[in-house]
C-alpha cells in the first residue's frame, strides 16, 4: 500500500481506485467551471432545430486542464492496466524515505513488492535502472567502486575514458559533422548524415561506459523529440543532438531549453519557421507548454497558448532569400508579433521587434524554472528510474530539489538515489524494447565488426523491428516509457526473434559464440550449465521451476552430464531461451 | 526478499495441476470438428487453450506464488489478484459470437469539411477560397451533403446502403491538442471510470471470447484497447512467426509458456497471449485466404487485409484496430485535383472501398467506424491548410446501417454558430459508438453507462 502518500485514495479503497488525477498546481488555481460545462455540451439528436448550440461560442471552457484528462500520455497508458498499479501497491512503506549516500539508501532499504529478481545485491538493481543493461563485467566494476562512487564517477562522465564507443563513432564519419560541413557533404534534403547520427546514438548505447549519461541523453531526446532523421534534420541532427540533448542531460534544463528553442531541428520540426506576426503558428508554442514544461495541469489556457507562440515569432532559420547563411538559425525582427504578452504568471510588454529575442528568453527561463516544469520533469524522472507509478512523495522531493538547485539535473539525480523510493522498487519495471535490444546486445558481447562498416545498422534495424529505433519516435511527445504503452504480441515475438538473430548470428554482427558465453564457470552437468549460463546472461540463477524448464528444454535432468547430452547441440537455441525469460525482462 | 521467497517454498506443496494436452495429442482430422478446415482446427486449439490456462490457473491459485504474494501484501493484494484471475478465467471460453467492429483510427485531425462537404453552405467558398470542395466536383448524398470526389469507392458503398457519415463529431475534450483529445476519444471520456479504454471496457461487458477477440493491428495496443481484457497487438500477419530453429519449436513454446508460469506481472500474461496467438495464426496463414479484392500499395491496406482476413477465417475477431496517419495538414491541403487530401482520401477510399469488397457476405456482420480527434478550423489559414478545430466528421461502412441518411445534426458554417471559428460538437462520438456497439455486438443498454460512463447516450440513428 503506498502508505507513504498521504490522501492517496488507492490507500483507502485498495481495488480499483486509480492513480490520484494530477490536481491544478497550488498557486494557480482553478476556476472550476471546466466540468460542469462538459457534461451539458450535448443536444438532442434531429437535424433542424434552432434551439441554442451549446457546443457553440460562449459556453466552452478555453484551458485544457479543465478537461479532467491525464497529464500526459504515459501516465494515461499506466492507469489503464490495474495490475500495474496493483505491483505499485503493494509497496510498504519506507521506514526512512531520504538518506545521505545513495549506498547508505541502498543498504537500509527493503525491496518492497515480491518479484522474481535476485535482490540480494543492490549493485544489480543500480546497473538494471542507470544503464542500458548491466553485464558481469559492469557488475564486478561496480562492486569493486560502490555505489557511491560508482555514480559519482557516472556522473561526471567527461572523467570516463571511452575509447572503444569514441573509435566506433570515429568510423562513421557524418555522424559529428556540423550543418555547414553536412550541406558541403551530401546532396540537398538526403538523410545520409542524420541516419549516421542515429547509428552512432545506438553504438554509444552498446559501447559507451558513460552509460548513466546514454541513459539521460535518451531521456532528454525523448523529452525535447525531434524525429530523427527526418526532412527538418537532414543538415543539422548533431547540431540538435549534441549541441543541445547530449551538452546538456546532466547540465541544467535552463541551458537545454534556451538552446532547444534557437535550433533549427526543433524550429522546423514544430514548424516555428512557418510562423510570423501576420499568420502565427500556434504548433512550437503549444508543445513548449503541453510537452516540453509546464504541461496541461498547470491550467494554461487556449489565449496563454496563442501568446506563447506570439512570443516565439521571429525565431526562424535563414533560407538562400533572407539573412544569413542558410540553415542557421536566424532571429527575424521583422516576422516577430509585438505588444503585451501574458502566458501564466509571465508578462511582459513585448513592444519592439528587436526585442523579441530577449523576451523569448526570459520566458523560456521563466517557463523552465516554473513549479509546474519541475513537476512535469520530477515525474517523468520518476517514472524512467523507479516505477511506471511513482510515489507523490518522491516527485515532489525531487521537484523541489529542482526548483532549489536552479533546474540543475545532477542533483535531482543524486537526491533520487539517495531515496529509499528508488531502492525499494526493484523488480517492478520492464525493459522497453530499445533497452531490450541494447541489453541483448551488451551482454552478448556484441563486438562492431573490427574493419570497415562497424555493423551497428543491423542493430539499429532489430530496434526499429522491435518498435523502438532510437530518435525515430514520429511525434512531438517521444516514445512511451511505461509498460502499459507497450504491451504486444507482436513486440514479444520480435523481442525473440531478435534474441535468435543475434545468438545465431543471422545478421553477421559478431557476438560471443554461444558455446563461449559460460567459460571460466561450472559446466559440467546439464544443472551446473543452465546455471552458469543464467548468471553470465541474467545476473542471477533462476527459480527452481523455472530453471527445471530450461532443463527440461534440453531433454535432460540437472545431473546429466553436458558431455553426450543434447546440449551442446542446443545451447545456440538455450540462449535465446534465457534472454527470453522474465529474469532478462523484468528490471 | 531472498529468504522469504525460500520459506514461501518450503511451504509449497502444488500438485502437478490438470496434465497439459500437447498439440500433438489433437485429432488427425481436425476437420471433423467444425465445418472447414480451420473452423475445426480452432475449435481444438481452443480446447487446448482451455486446458492449459485451467493448468496455469490452478498453479496460481494454489501455487508458490500467491502464498507468495499474500504473505508480502494485505487484503489489497488478495483483491488485485482475484482480479487477474477473473480475468484470465473469463476469456477463454470459445463463445465466437456474430459481427466485428472495426475501428480505424485517423490520426492527426482529418479535415471533416473536405470530405463530408455541405455542399449548399454559403460560408465555405467564402471560408475556403484556395482549399474548399467544389460543390461540382462533390458525389451527392443527402441533406445538402457530398463526398469529396477521391471517396468514389465510398459513394458506390452508399448506392447500395453500405455507407454513411455523421458530421460534426466531437468528443468532450476542447484542447484542441492531438494527444488530449485522441486521449479522450479512446478512453470514452475523460472523468471518472474512464481509464481503460473505451474498447476494452466494450470487452468487459462482452465476457468470454477467443485469442483473437480483440486486436490492435500495430505493433503496440491502441490506447482505446489498454486495459485487463488481453488485447492483441499484432504488427502483420506473415510476419508473425517465430524464427529459426523450428526442428526445437515445440520445445521452445513450451519452454517459454513456463519461463513465464508463476510471475506475478503483467508480463506473464503478454507471453500466454503471444504464443496463443501464435497458434492460431499459423493456421490462418496457412489456410492462405487470398483477398478477393486489390488493396492499394502501403501497410494501412495491408493491415486491413489481415482484419479481413481473420474474419474470413472466423477466429471469433470481435474488435479490431487500425491507425492510419497522415491527416495533421497545416500546410498545402491541395485541391481536389491534387494534393495532400486528395491523395490521402483515395488511399483511404480505395482501402476502405477493397477492403468491403474483400469481405464480400461477411461485411452484413461488420461495421467500420472510421474516426479522428478533432476537425478542422472553417477559414483556411495563410499556408492553404487548416488548423486544430473541433467537430470533425465520422465514417461508417458496413451491414445494418440506416441506409441514405447522414445522420445527425448540423446547423450550417454561419460564423455566428461556430465554436471559435470551428465546426462544433454538435454531435457526440460517444452517441456514434454506442450505438454501433449496441447494434453491432450485442452490448446492452445497461452496459453503456460502464463503457461511457457519466454520458447519458441519446442514439442519432446511424443504425437500422
Amino acid at each position: 500500500m503506498t502508505d507513504d502518500e498521504p490522501g492517496d485514495v488507492s490507500a483507502v479503497t485498495g481495488g480499483r481506485a486509480r492513480w490520484r488525477r494530477r490536481t491544478v498546481i497550488a498557486g494557480l488555481a482553478s476556476t472550476g467551471v471546466g466540468a460542469a460545462a462538459l457534461g451539458a455540451t450535448r443536444i438532442l439528436p434531429g437535424t433542424g432545430d434552432a434551439a441554442p448550440h451549446p457546443g457553440a461560442a460562449g459556453d466552452t471552457v478555453r484551458r485544457p486542464a479543465d478537461a479532467d484528462g491525464f497529464a500526459n500520455r504515459d501516465e494515461s497508458y499506466a492507469s489503464a492496466l490495474e495490475s500495474t498499479e496493483r505491483i505499485a501497491a503493494t509497496r510498504s512503506k519506507p521506514p526512512r524515505l531520504l538518506f545521505d549516500t545513495a549506498g547508505e539508501a541502498a543498504a537500509a532499504t527493503e525491496v518492497a513488492a515480491p518479484t522474481i529478481l535476485d535482490t540480494s545485491d543492490p549493485v544489480l538493481h543500480l546497473l538494471r535502472r542507470t544503464t542500458f543493461g548491466p553485464t558481469p563485467a559492469l557488475v564486478d566494476e561496480a562492486r569493486a567502486a560502490g555505489i557511491d562512487a560508482w555514480l559519482a564517477a557516472q556522473l561526471s562522465p567527461a572523467g570516463i575514458d571511452d575509447p572503444q564507443a569514441d573509435a566506433v563513432v570515429s568510423r562513421l564519419p557524418l555522424a559529428l559533422l556540423e550543418p555547414d560541413a553536412v550541406r558541403a557533404a551530401i546532396p540537398r534534403g538526403e538523410l545520409f548524415a542524420a541516419e549516421e547520427y542515429a547509428r552512432a546514438t545506438l553504438a554509444r548505447q552498446i559501447w559507451s561506459r558513460r552509460q548513466l549519461l546514454e541513459v539521460m541523453t535518451d531521456f532528454w531526446a525523448n523529452h525535447l523529440n525531434v524525429t530523427t532523421p527526418s526532412n527538418e534534420t537532414w543538415d543539422n541532427a548533431a547540431s540538435w543532438h549534441e549541441g543541445v540533448i547530449r551538452a546538456h542531460a546532466l547540465g541544467s534544463f535552463t541551458d537545454m531549453l534556451l538552446a532547444a528553442m534557437r535550433n533549427p531541428a526543433m524550429l522546423r520540426y514544430l514548424t516555428n519557421v512557418g510562423s510570423r506576426k501576420d499568420a502565427v503558428n500556434e504548433n512550437l508554442g503549444r508543445e513548449l507548454l503541453e510537452l516540453h514544461t509546464v504541461g496541461v495541469a498547470s491550467g494554461y489556457t487556449e489565449d496563454d497558448v496563442r501568446h506563447s507562440a506570439h512570443i516565439l515569432t521571429g525565431r526562424t532559420v535563414a533560407n538562400d532569400r533572407g539573412p544569413g547563411v542558410e540553415g542557421d538559425f536566424v532571429y527575424d525582427p521583422g516576422l516577430h508579433w509585438t505588444g503585451p504578452v501574458t502566458v501564466l504568471d509571465f508578462t511582459h510588454p513585448n513592444d519592439t521587434p528587436d526585442g523579441g529575442l530577449e523576451v523569448g528568453d526570459a520566458y523560456l527561463r521563466h517557463l523552465a524554472a516554473h513549479p509546474a516544469t519541475a513537476q512535469t520533469i520530477a515525474r517523468k524522472l520518476a517514472v524512467r528510474f523507479v516505477s511506471d507509478m511513482p510515489p507523490g512523495t518522491l516527485v515532489d522531493r525531487l521537484a523541489e530539489t529542482y526548483l532549489a538547485e536552479g533546474t540543475a539535473i545532477v542533483p535531482v539525480l543524486s537526491m533520487l538515489f539517495r531515496s529509499a523510493e528508488f531502492w525499494a522498487a526493484a523488480g517492478q519495471k520492464v525493459r522497453r524494447p530499445l533497452d531490450d535490444a541494447v541489453g541483448s546486445a551488451r551482454v552478448l558481447g556484441v563486438e562492431p565488426a573490427p574493419e570497415g562498416d562497424p555493423l551497428v545498422h543491423p542493430l539499429l534495424w532489430w530496434s526499429g523491428q522491435m518498435g523502438q529505433r532510437p530518435l525515430a519516435w514520429p511525434s512531438p511527445n517521444g516514445y512511451p516509457e511505461v509498460h502499459a504503452a507497450w504491451r504486444s504480441a507482436s513486440g514479444r515475438l520480435t523481442a525473440w526473434n531478435y534474441h535468435r538473430a543475434l545468438v545465431m548470428g543471422w545478421d553477421e554482427v559478431p557476438v560471443v559464440p554461444p558455446e563461449e558465453l559460460v567459460a571460466g564457470r561450472p559446466q559440467a552437468t546439464v544443472g551446473e550449465y543452465v546455471d552458469s549460463l543464467c548468471r553470465r546472461l541474467c545476473l542471477q540463477t533462476f527459480e527452481p521451476e523455472h530453471r527445471d524448464a530450461l532443463i527440461a528444454f534440453v531433454g535432460a535432468d540437472a545431473s546429466t552430464p553436458v558431455a553426450g547430452s543434447a546440449l551442446p547441440d542446443r545451447v545456440q537455441y538455450l540462449v535465446p531461451l534465457v534472454l527470453d525469460s522474465p529474469y532478462f525482462l523484468l528490471r | 526478499m531472498t529468504d522469504e521467497r525460500t520459506r514461501d517454498r518450503a511451504l509449497d506443496d502444488t500438485p502437478a495441476g490438470p496434465r497439459d494436452v500437447p498439440l500433438d495429442d489433437l485429432p488427425a482430422d481436425p476437420a471433423r470438428l467444425g465445418p472447414t478446415v480451420i473452423d475445426g482446427a480452432l475449435r481444438a486449439r481452443a480446447a487446448h487453450v482451455d486446458a492449459e490456462r485451467r493448468r496455469r490457473d490452478d498453479l496460481w491459485s494454489r501455487g508458490f506464488t500467491r502464498r507468495r504474494f499474500l504473505a508480502g501484501a494485505g487484503m489489497a493484494g488478495v483483491a488485485g489478484l482475484g482480479a487477474q484471475l477473473a480475468t484470465a478465467r473469463a476469456s477463454y471460453g470459445v463463445a465466437p459470437g456474430t459481427g466485428t467492429l472495426v475501428v480505424v483510427f485517423l490520426r492527426g485531425g482529418m479535415d471533416g469539411l473536405s470530405v463530408l462537404v455541405p455542399a449548399d453552405d454559403p460560408h465555405l467558398p467564402t471560408a475556403r477560397p484556395g482549399i474548399g470542395v467544389p460543390a461540382g466536383a462533390l458525389l451527392p448524398l443527402t441533406r445538402g451533403f457530398g463526398l469529396h470526389p477521391a471517396l468514389t469507392p465510398l459513394h458506390n458503398l452508399w448506392k447500395v446502403g453500405a455507407f454513411t457519415a455523421v458530421p460534426a463529431v466531437s468528443t468532450p475534450d476542447i484542447s484542441r491538442s492531438h494527444f488530449q483529445a485522441q486521449d479522450c476519444l479512446e478512453r470514452g471520456g475523460s472523468g471518472t471510470g474512464t481509464n481503460e479504454g473505451w474498447l476494452d471496457r466494450v470487452l468487459d461487458t462482452l465476457g468470454p471470447g477467443t485469442t483473437f477477440r480483440a486486436m490492435g493491428s500495430n505493433a503496440t495496443v491502441p490506447r482505446a484497447l489498454a486495459g485487463d481484457q488481453r488485447a492483441l497487438a499484432v504488427d502483420r500477419l506473415e510476419h508473425f512467426r517465430l524464427g529459426g530453429g523450428e526442428e526445437v519449436h515445440p520445445q521452445t513454446f513450451e519452454a517459454l509458456r513456463a519461463l513465464y508460469t508463476g510471475v506475478d506481472h503483467p508480463i506473464s500474461q503478454d507471453t500466454t497471449t503471444t504464443l496463443e496467438a501464435l497458434d492460431i495464426a499459423r493456421l490462418v496463414v496457412a489456410a492462405d485466404l487470398q483477398p478477393a479484392a486489390p488493396y492499394p500499395e502501403g501497410e494501412f491496406a495491408a493491415r486491413l487485409a489481415d482484419v479481413a482476413r481473420l474474419i474470413k477465417a472466423g477466429v471469433g475477431l470481435r474488435v479490431a484496430c487500425v491507425d492510419v496517419g497522415g491527416w495533421d495538414m497545416h500546410t498545402n491541403l491541395g485541391t481536389v485535383e491534387s494534393g495532400a487530401m486528395t491523395r490521402q482520401l483515395t488511399l483511404l477510399g480505395e482501402t476502405l472501398g477493397a477492403f468491403a469488397t474483400d469481405l464480400g457476405d461477411h461485411l452484413a456482420d461488420v461495421t467500420v467506424v472510421a474516426m479522428t480527434e478533432f476537425g478542422r478550423r472553417v477559414q483556411q489559414n495563410a499556408n492553404a491548410g487548416t488548423d486544430h478545430g473541433r467537430g470533425a466528421a465520422v465514417l461508417l461502412i458496413g451491414g445494418g446501417l440506416a441506409a441514405g441518411t447522414v445522420p445527425g445534426a448540423w446547423h450550417g458554417l454561419a460564423p455566428e454558430g461556430l465554436d471559435r471559428g470551428d465546426v462544433p460538437g454538435w454531435n457526440d462520438y460517444r452517441d456514434v459508438l454506442a450505438e454501433v456497439v449496441t447494434r453491432r455486438l450485442g452490448v446492452g443498454a445497461g452496459a453503456l453507462a460502464t463503457v461511457f460512463p457519466g454520458h447519458r447516450v441519446q442514439p442519432l440513428g446511424v443504425m437500422r
